[in-house]
């Protein structure tokens, strides 16, 4: 959230990343885990950085040659600092002589697809209200950041929905994975215990639900009302417009700096159409165990 | 208190729980839609303009035919998603 406000909304440092970089975005818990030609060539770069234990984060901000040379190693904010680091890299860069790499080996278990026959729904989530005044620029992006997500829908599931139906598993995928507050940073997800109460129907097309969640504790949870619609137009679903909004309260080991006792939180859902990168990302909930989100248990 | 006076109040009466049910803001299409619209990502912000890659070889690739160098974007969680 902070470098999208702050580093990568800076006029210079976009201008340089359009015409003079290759610019691209991974989540590393992936490249740094994968056995295969794009885990190696990460590894290649990120091993020659500070962060060479790959058994631990390797985040940041790094630029590199197509040999796999690491130029320059970042993980701090701010535009100034990364815009000289880049003017640095490209003062010095010669371009190496190297091969094109293809995906030789895929480890398909960091690859994930979205179910063929399925949907890509667009899950976003923000907080409404209820923060204090912010201290500083950082908390000022956190309190108005959107977070972006993405909901799979199965083709059993599709089918469902075409004939008018809301299935069980998909609404429990979608409460437990996507009812979260995720503005912040990496959100716990739902346990299938801390589901309290699930009740999402949909009739002529509308969908309508209640959903209480909520920890063993109760220090965490969120009670949200549903609503939306769904078009089907030649057996496919075309629209798939769905909000839910309600009060949560409290917050993760990553995303601390929530708002003090109950707030509001909006999650919208919206059918993806590719013509966004982040359309492409699997969902968070589905990170190394996809079964596991597709047929939660 | 004037006749005037007591329709002013008594029409207050009859508005605020009205506005209070706006204010709770109860579902109808119109909130329905205005959720919609603000809870989502603006494809115009400033850091969404920039062309990023998702495929680190396929940047790789396109580096060499471009001859420049590569930037990564390396986040816990996808940077064009959760954090």
């Amino acid at each position: 959230m902070l470098d999208r406000a702050s580093t990568f909304a800076d006029p210079e440092i976009i201008e340089m990343l359009k015409s003079k970089f290759v610019p691209v975005a991974i989540d590393q818990a992936y490249q740094r885990r994968q056995q295969d030609t794009e885990g190696d060539f990460y590894r290649r770069i990120a091993g020659a950085g500070p962060r060479a234990d790959f058994k631990k984060t390797t985040q940041g901000l790094y630029i590199a040659d197509p040999a796999g040379h690491l130029i320059a190693y970042n993980n701090n904010r701010g535009a100034e600092r990364i815009r000289k680091l880049m003017e640095k890299a490209l003062a010095e860069y010669t371009p190496p002589k190297a091969t094109p790499l293809t995906a030789e080996i895929l480890d398909a278990k960091f690859h994930p697809e979205p179910p063929e026959g399925g949907l890509v729904v667009r899950v976003h989530a923000k907080i409404l209200g209820g923060y204090a005044s912010p201290k500083d620029e950082w908390e000022k992006i956190f309190q108005s950041a959107v977070a972006r997500d993405n909901l799979w829908i199965t083709k059993t599931e599709h089918e469902a929905l075409v004939a008018g139906e809301f299935p069980p598993v998909l609404a429990e995928r979608l409460a437990r994975f996507h009812l979260i507050d995720n503005t912040r940073g990496e959100p716990p997800m739902w346990t299938k215990d801390e589901v309290r109460k699930l009740d999402i129907t949909m009739a002529d097309g509308k969908i309508s639900g209640q959903v209480e969640l909520k920890t063993a504790t109760g220090s965490r949870g969120f009670n949200a009302e549903l609503h939306g619609l769904v078009r089907v137009e030649n057996g496919r679903v075309t629209q798939f417009d769905c909000v839910a909004r309600g009060d949560y309260w409290g917050h993760g080991q990553y995303t601390g700096g929530a708002p003090e006792g109950k707030f509001p939180l909006a999650v919208s859902f919206q059918l993806a159409n590719g013509s966004d990168p982040a359309d492409t990302i699997p969902p968070e909930g589905s990170r190394f165990w996809v079964d596991g989100y597709l047929r939660p248990q | 208190m004037t006749w005037n006076r007591w329709f002013v109040f008594a029409l207050a009466l009859a508005i605020v729980p009205t506005l209070e049910l706006r204010g709770a803001q109860e579902w109808d299409d119109t909130l329905f839609a205005d959720l919609l619209k603000e809870v989502c990502q603006c494809p115009d912000e400033a850091w969404r303009t920039i062309p990023w890659k998702t495929d680190l070889l396929e940047a790789q690739r396109l580096s060499l035919a471009e001859s420049k160098p590569i930037f990564i974007w390396a986040m816990d969680g996808h940077p064009l998603g959760c954090t």
